[in-house]
């Protein structure tokens, strides 16, 4: 029997894994496993088999590849990919070696250590130990996360809840997927290590629409680790019977990731913004007190409790400690997902991750932190990825995505879309964000047919002030920044179209 | 059909509710809609006074959910549902040649469906198959790297 390892993590098999599952399906003497997937997405279809000295891989499959894999001629060692040998993996470590269900694998892995550990501890003492690692939420927000658990653990009430943000709404991010997908008992661990810190008994996972492979695969893990003793299995409020814990799905809307909207949509009303205080920590769900984060965050949690806070504080920078997890997508040779300590430039990034551009592709801007994030031209690719040089610049990691545009690009209408984006996304709750989106995308449309007025450019500078000033939450608020960055370094295509 | 798409609406209504007693807490108008228009392809404007009498809500609470959601439908889609990303990571790849080749192969725009019944088409803000675009969901199967050439091709899987 020859065992093969084949990714079922939703962009390997967009990438053909599917195709090659069938066509390989009754192939006598072949054993096929699923796994997750290592996140090098530029070589899925990835097949790999054990060999002595470790896993031997061979990328970009087509079915006709069988033969000289069976023959194990042609394949790469995966430990001499460069792409995967220059990452620091923390969270990220299993990923393409365990099956996404089996518990035996992942605690066979490293797994349910941070449990274990946190069972031994006091709540007090659990929270301390996140403090010494000095781990900051990754949703955006860059919150400690010690500090909200914290909180929460000291407001009284009858019920808490821990909920994870598992809306993913950054476009060009892809990473609390393939945790969902790839070590769903990762995200559950964090989150029942959280709901002993504070005292919850109750969770939910609030998954987007649009990932139906991770809903299915959290369902499925939910269910076994309610077998196993991990999870209670008795319907929420049933006291004393474990930590019950639920996926719900969305419906779409961007502005729902926002931790307010979020609570509001999981109650099942409209997504809209809420005016904070009080926080969610204070009284979130259902007015108790609630933990929101982020998947990321909560899948980080479990290493830091098994290995220690001074561990993860010992990597990064000075205020951004531990591992950034960057999603490179766009014109780059090489998308995929990146694991390293904070502190690398983002050239760095693009160079020996990213493989530079994609054949025949010339590099125009690099966008980082999702659609609201700011756009940087060649000149300033030397910024570090932490979130101080970020903040000094004005800009935002956001949830960590890399989209590189290439020279083909048109800057006004890249401008004009993401316009268009915050028009379409606003939930309407305050007038900066709903009308200046309207406004600001109507400016950007007539300078693309040559209507542009004298004093338009100004005009869009106003208005982004505006909205980066008086907007209720960082949607509005952020909003502006990828249009005004598009100005400020392309402001040639502008001025162009308005002579 | 339109009575026995009625009483499949009562009998989701009667299990959301039970959902909500159990628990004592207010109904879940969100999940509840997102049932019904699993069973029924789309939530009928006409059932709305339905619904909020079912769940003890306003009918004004049910219309707000129902427009809010950009995933909420009050008509059926096609028999596919595609869907076209347009998240920043497909824009830097291309994605306007897709829905170019898409327009065309299909002969209907965005938010449109083919006279056959066939399809719909949607955009939509990222899949999360950004490091595998242009992207393209057709029902739950994501599609990567797509080629515009390709689109008529990758359609035909879909009766
Ligand atoms: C418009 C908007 C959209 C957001 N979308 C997301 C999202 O999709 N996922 C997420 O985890 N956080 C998102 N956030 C951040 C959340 O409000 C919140 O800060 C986060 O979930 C807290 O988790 P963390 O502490 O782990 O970062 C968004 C914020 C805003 C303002
Ligand atoms: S931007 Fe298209 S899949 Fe993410």
């Amino acid at each position: 029997m020859t065992r093969l390892y084949l990714s079922n993590d939703t962009s390997a098999r967009a990438a053909g894994a599917d195709r090659l599952a069938k066509a390989w399906a009754h192939t006598p003497g072949l054993e096929l496993i699923r796994t997750s997937s290592r996140g090098a997405f530029f070589l899925e279809p990835l097949v790999e088999r054990d060999m002595p000295g470790g896993r031997v891989a061979w990328s970009n499959v087509t079915p006709d590849d069988l033969p000289r894999i069976l023959a194990g001629s042609g394949g790469a060692p995966v430990s001499q990919i460069p792409f995967l040998s220059r990452q620091t993996r923390v969270t990220f470590a299993n990923f393409g070696v365990t099956q996404p269900l089996s518990l035996d694998e992942y605690s066979a892995c490293g797994g349910t250590k941070g449990l274990e550990r946190a069972r031994q501890l006091s709540p007090g003492a659990m929270i301390e130990e996140l403090k010494v690692s000095r781990l900051r939420g990754r949703g955006g927000a860059a919150f400690p996360v010690w500090n909200k658990w914290q909180i929460a653990r000291e407001t009284a009430s009858d019920r808490k809840y821990v909920v994870a943000n598992a809306d993913e709404g950054d476009a060009g991010t892809y990473c609390d997927r393939m945790i969902m997908e790839g070590e769903p008992f990762r995200l559950i661990e964090g989150m029942l290590i959280c709901a002993r810190a504070i005292g919850a008994d109750t969770g939910y996972i609030y998954c987007r629409k649009e990932y139906p492979a991770a809903a299915g695969t959290l369902r499925a893990a939910i269910e076994r680790a309610e077998r196993a003793g991990l999870l209670g299995s008795g319907p929420p409020g049933s006291h004393g019977t474990g930590f019950h814990l639920e996926v719900l799905v969305g419906a779409g809307s961007y502005v729902v990731g926002e931790e307010t909207a979020l609570l509001e949509s999981l109650e099942g009303r409209r997504g809209v913004v809420q005016a904070r205080p009080p926080y969610p920590a204070v009284s979130g769900l259902y007015g108790r007190p609630t933990i929101v984060s982020n998947v990321l965050t909560f899948a980080i949690v479990p290493s830091i409790l098994a290995r220690g806070g001074e561990w993860y504080a010992s990597m990064g920078t000075e205020r951004s400690r531990g591992t950034v997890v960057l999603q490179i997508g766009g014109r780059v040779k090489q998308p995929g997902l990146v694991e390293i300590p904070f502190g690398a430039t983002l050239e760095e990034v693009l160079e020996r991750f990213g493989g530079g551009m994609a054949p025949g592709a010339r590099f125009k801007a690099v966008q980082v932190g999702g659609p609201l994030g700011s756009l940087f031209p060649a000149s300033r690719l030397g910024i570090r990825i932490c979130y101080d040089a970020f903040a000094e610049a004005g800009a935002i990691l956001g949830h960590g995505g890399i989209v590189v545009y290439d020279d083909e690009t048109d800057m006004v209408e890249l401008a004009r879309h993401f316009m268009a984006f915050t028009a379409d996304e606003s939930c309407g709750k305050c007038t900066p964000c709903r009308i200046g989106s309207v406004r600001g995308r109507e400016i950007l449309e007539r300078i693309q047919v040559g209507r542009g007025r004298p004093g338009d450019l100004d005009l869009l500078a106003d208005l982004g002030e505006t909205m980066k000033t008086a907007s209720l939450c960082a949607f509005g608020g952020r909003a502006p920044y990828p249009v005004l960055t598009a100005i400020e370094h392309f402001g040639e295509e502008f001025r162009r179209l308005m002579k | 059909m339109v009575e026995e798409g009625l009483s499949a609406l009562a009998a989701i209504l009667e299990r959301c509710r039970l959902n909500h007693t159990t628990q004592s807490r207010p109904p879940n108008i969100l999940q509840s809609l997102l049932a019904i228009q699993k069973a029924l392809g789309s939530v009928p404007l006409h059932a709305v006074g339905e619904i909020a009498h079912a769940l003890e809500v306003t009918e004004a609470d049910v219309a707000g959910v129902l427009s809010y959601y950009p995933e909420l439908r009050t008509r059926p889609p096609g028999r596919h549902l595609i869907r076209i990303c347009i998240g920043e990571s497909c824009v830097a790849n291309h994605c306007d040649r897709v829905l170019a080749a898409l327009r065309d192969a299909l002969n209907i725009d965005v938010g449109e469906t083919t006279m056959d019944g066939r399809f719909t088409v949607q955009r939509i803000y990222c899949v999360g198959n950004c490091a595998v675009g242009p992207s393209l969901m057709v029902d739950d199967d994501v599609h990567g790297r797509v080629a515009p050439q390709k689109v008529g091709e990758l359609l035909n899987e879909y009766e």
